[in-house]
């Protein structure tokens, strides 16, 4: 059985390719890359390269005994370049393939059991990552190219997590015979823009009612180490804030302006607001939105509050550290909300389910009064219009695209997906509207017999994985429990259950194999089966509050 | 160069296009959610349980009645009417889940009755983007249906709260001119929605003095207590309510417990059913002689008959079907009762007048062209029509007597009919339609 795989895997890597268990073996590479290192396991026979591509930045393939020619290319999300408490600049390929942080789950092994080659690299431009999205596209396209000369391929996905959404959009519209398959995991849909004002709209919020000191998205700019501690510094007074109010849940009245702070309005509605207006999510890993509790949380809109509080942290790690590095590429001063209407941005429903939360009617009027009134940022035109460009994607690739976002992502806010499903289908609907024009046109048999082979499919699957309906706990003082276990589904970035993760996987795999997404028939019976992925293929858990 | 298409080719291609057609047609047709060749089914989110749902909690029971009385005689063109109703608590955060339970799981034609103003709000924009019909909608909020191209298959099942402010706010600024009148109200739509009636009206009120709001349903009422202990120590004469039942009573409560006797109450028709509010502070304890005492001689608004109007005969032949038909755990006659089957009536007539080709483009189509034409209980027309999606046009006011019915004020039912903008209050002269003897809609 040994010999057989290897002789199999040996037929896949090509002539000059040699392997043998514990070997390490030069394989033949393009020129500018290097070559890579390849090592049998000898228990699993699974061959893993290590190589470079022609910038020095590593990647990895790894091929199981029983590859069956279905390959998928793991495009990774943001990475600082420089090292924070807690966070170390990554420098190879600490990530093979979707993992789960919540879950603790890695997906190499079961791709790799269900015979997928697999492949991964470290986006890194001479040495920095950062938001270096165009030299990832080319990156990629690299590797899936070097790795096509060595392996033989019948099926490529591309696919990847978070960021990876505004690298593999571009590149399947440059490369569109790059992949067979792409699929996007809690990714950022193109641009980061529409994100990206929502986070310094929720900064700038920040400065205005609680520390005017904060500078948000204009301390962001300065290229290298030195921009990287400015950022740290700013966001070290928003995380002394959120220390602050994770014991005292914002009781304390809002202190600034000096007007507003007679109101005596507690700093969790202008937390509130902050977040509403920005669109974070309402559910957090702990607080679901609508258990209550006598005392600490008595509506479901001070539960909301706390998740608000709970998501903030890491929506502003998309502020600042994915800010830092979009501001390295366009440069500083890309944010300007001289006419941003910041009343326009909280939404109907919003009002009105969170009435408790914001403390009423007037609150929320002197708050919004507050906020129009207020000294703006005024960006710099040459960056916003760099920003506004960024990533540009058309979203009319033919491909098969598979998406998959947690319904409460406190990172990359779930209306990415929404937004580029909506941008794909109007491509969708416009083409298939001019197909309909030319059949109702056409002139002879060939040309109607070319249209109706040619029809213009939909070929995008949105999944989305959802919460429990409740699943806040409390203490035995009434406060939430942050430190039991988080939702077992649908909040966190990148966080989903094994079976969430190796279903998207079989999908794209499947529709890799067929140039077409499954049916909806085919996605009914597949699944209801997985707790907690939604299977309404028209479902839309928000939208994001910019939509350029 | 001959321009002119080939005959034989024109033939091929309009026939393919045409079968293109006809097979999408027929896909579609067959494939309309929750439509069946023997069903329609129809989805309702209300709070059957918790703090709100007193009262609107017997609205998808009284419904059901009267479908499966339709049911019981063959249907609406063959099809039977069935109605799947959810329990929100009266949570936002929940609606949106039963909201997605009666789309996927369910698989609805469309939304019906659904109740509350916030829960609403959190769902309709959803509703209306998936073009799902979000027919007979029981919240009075002006913001669902002014405005149909921003809720374009949102219907009202309610009159606005401004209408019926304005009509409320014009008979007591006029009666008690030497009255100090304010208002205790749901910090919401709802609550906003009443105050912009009564101010339009021509009421002033004054924050933290004659205007009191504060939060309603979710878990009791928040500030209640505080906001009675405000307007009685500012001295207000006339209080308007503005806030579901379950506030409503709780408000009388407190006001007692404070020995807070205001001249007169007037409450908004929504939070006054006397059944509900005896039901509510019996729960509480309240002798019903004495929650019966604190609500006699309170004025209020309704667009139907009162439910103790035994001499209506809408009430005689839903009253029979309640008795009949109802199988809910609580099918006491009253307002709420009424109401559901009304609502459940009206939209059997639009189901009978979209046709047996049902789509949910066409109800929608039809609600919009005729739907202003459908008879029921209410004294005054429906005000549906491509510039509004608003039900009920008007009210007519009353007053509690010591039994608890809901007597037209001076006698004489009056009907008033205004609208939800800078319209005047006048004098309907509509004249109801009779109910056929079988109490089914007579839908051309």
């Amino acid at each position: 059985m040994k010999n057989v795989n290897l002789k199999k895997l040996i037929a896949t890597l090509g002539a000059t390719a040699l392997i043998s268990t514990g070997l390490v073996v030069a394989v033949a590479a393009p020129a500018q890359a290097s070559t890579p290192v390849c090592v049998e396991d000898a228990k699993t026979g699974v061959i893993t390269c290590d190589g470079a591509l022609s910038n020095g930045a590593k990647y990895r393939t790894m091929v199981p005994s029983n590859y069956g020619g279905t390959f998928f290319f793991w495009q990774h999300g943001v990475r600082p370049s420089y090292a924070y408490p807690g966070y170390v600049a990554p420098t190879g390929v600490e990530q093979m393939s979707p993992t789960s942080v919540n879950h603790k789950v890695s997906t190499v092994k079961p791709m790799l059991q269900l015979g997928y080659g697999i492949a991964a690299y470290d986006c890194s431009s001479n040495g920095l990552h950062g938001w270096n999205t165009a030299d990832c596209v080319e990156m990629l396209n690299e590797l899936v190219t070097i790795t096509k000369k060595r392996i033989s391929i019948t099926k490529t996905v591309v696919y990847g997590g978070s960021m990876a959404g505004a690298i593999l959009t571009p590149y399947i519209e440059k490369y569109p015979t790059g992949a067979d398959a792409v699929g996007v995991l809690a990714g950022v849909s193109p641009s980061i823009a529409n994100t990206l004002k929502s986070g310094c709209d929720f900064l700038y919020i920040f400065s205005v009612f609680f520390d005017p000191t904060i500078k948000g998205c204009t301390v962001m700019g300065t290229k290298g180490v030195p921009g990287h501690m400015a950022v740290l510094g700013d966001f070290a007074k928003v995380g002394a804030l959120l220390t602050k109010w994770s014991v005292d849940y914002g009781s304390s009245p809002i202190a600034y302006p000096a007007p507003l702070a007679a109101a005596g309005i507690p700093q969790r509605s202008a937390l509130l607001l902050a977040g509403l207006i920005a669109g974070i999510p309402t559910k957090s890993g702990h607080m679901d939105g609508i258990s209550t509790n006598a005392t600490l949380i008595p509506e479901g809109s001070i539960n909301s509050t706390v998740a608000i509080l709970e998501n903030a942290q890491d929506f502003l790690g998309t502020a600042y550290f994915g800010g830092q590095g979009v501001a390295e590429v366009v440069g500083a001063g890309f944010y300007d909300n001289t006419k941003t209407n910041f009343s326009a941005l909280l939404a109907d429903e919003d009002l009105g389910r969170f009435t408790v939360g914001l403390s009423g009617d007037d609150a929320v009027n002197a708050m919004l009064a507050t906020l129009a009134a207020y000294p703006r940022v005024e960006g710099v035109p040459a960056s916003v219009a760099k920003l506004a460009a960024l990533d540009k994607s058309k979203f009319d690739t033919t491909k098969p695209v598979v998406l998959l976002s947690n319904e409460a992502d406190r990172l990359v806010l779930s209306g990415n997906q929404v937004h580029y499903v909506n941008k794909a289908k109007a491509v969708y609907e416009a083409r298939l509207a001019a197909w309909e024009k030319r059949l109702a046109d056409a002139k002879d048999q060939p040309e109607i017999t070319f249209l109706l082979k040619n029809k213009p499919v939909w070929n995008t699957v949105s999944m989305y994985a959802v919460t429990p309906d409740t699943y806040t706990k409390f203490t035995a003082t009434g406060a939430p429990d942050l430190t039991a276990p988080v939702a077992i589904s649908g909040v966190g970035h990148e966080s989903f259950t094994k079976e969430q993760l190796m279903t998207w996987v079989r999908v794209l795999a499947s529709s890799a194999k067929t140039g077409k997404v499954p049916s909806q028939t085919v996605l009914n019976t597949i699944l209801p089966k997985v707790p907690y992925l939604n299977t309404d293929p028209d479902y839309q858990p928000a939208e994001l509050k910019y939509q350029d | 160069m001959n321009l002119r298409k080939p005959l034989i080719l024109t033939v091929v291609a309009s026939a393919l296009v045409g079968s293109l057609v006809m097979n999408g047609f027929s896909a579609t047709a067959a494939s309309v959610p929750g439509v069946s060749s023997t069903e329609i089914v129809l989805g309702m989110q209300l709070p059957q349980t918790g703090g709100a749902s007193p009262g609107y909690n017997k609205i998808d029971d009284a419904a059901r009645a009267y479908f499966d009385y339709v049911n019981s005689k063959g249907g609406v063109n063959g099809r039977s009417i069935k109605l799947v109703a959810k329990d929100d608590t009266y949570k936002a955060g929940v609606t949106i889940t039963t909201a997605r339970e009666l789309i996927n799981n369910d698989k609805i034609f469309a939304f019906f009755g659904s109740v509350g103003t916030q829960t609403h709000l959190s769902v309709v924009k959803d509703i209306n983007r998936r073009g799902i019909p979000d027919i007979l909608v029981n919240s009075g909020y002006s913001g669902f249906y002014t405005d149909p191209k921003k809720y374009p298959n949102s219907f009202g099942g309610l009159g606005t709260y401004t209408v019926e402010a304005k009509i409320l706010g014009k008979y007591l600024k006029e009666k008690y001119a030497d009255k100090k009148i304010g208002i205790l109200y749901q910090s919401d739509d709802f609550g906003r929605n009443a105050l912009a009636g009564l101010t339009a009206a021509g009421l002033k009120f004054e924050a933290k003095k004659t205007a009191a709001s504060f939060v309603s349903g979710t878990h009791g009422s928040i500030g209640l207590g505080t906001q009675i202990g405000q307007l009685k120590a500012n001295g207000v004469e006339v209080v308007i309510i503005a806030a579901v039942s379950s506030a409503t009573a709780v408000a009388y409560a407190t006001a007692a417990a404070l020995a807070y006797k205001p001249t007169k109450w007037a409450v908004m028709s929504v939070g006054a059913d006397s059944t509900t509010f005896q039901t509510i502070l019996g729960a509480r304890g309240t002798p019903l002689a004495t929650s019966a005492a604190l609500l006699a001689g309170t004025i209020s608004a309704s667009h139907i008959p009162a439910a103790g109007d035994a001499d209506d005969e809408f009430v005689k032949a839903f009253k029979k079907i309640n008795t009949d038909f109802n199988k809910g755990p609580d099918k006491t006659w009253d307002f709420n009762v009424l109401h559901g089957m009304n609502i459940a009536y009206i939209a059997t007539s639009a189901l009978m007048g979209t046709g047996k080709d049902l789509t949910r483009a066409k109800l929608v189509s039809y609600m919009e062209k005729n739907g202003a034409k459908l008879s029921n209980a209410a004294f005054s027309p429906l005000g549906y029509s491509a510039s509004t999606h608003e039900a009920f046009t008007g009210f007519w006011l009353g007053e509690y007597d010591a039994s608890l019915l809901l007597k037209p004020l001076d006698g004489k039912r009056v009907v008033y009919t205004t609208d939800s903008g800078s319209g005047l209050v006048t004098v309907s002269n509509y004249q109801r339609p009779a109910i056929a003897a079988d109490a089914l809609p007579k839908v051309a």
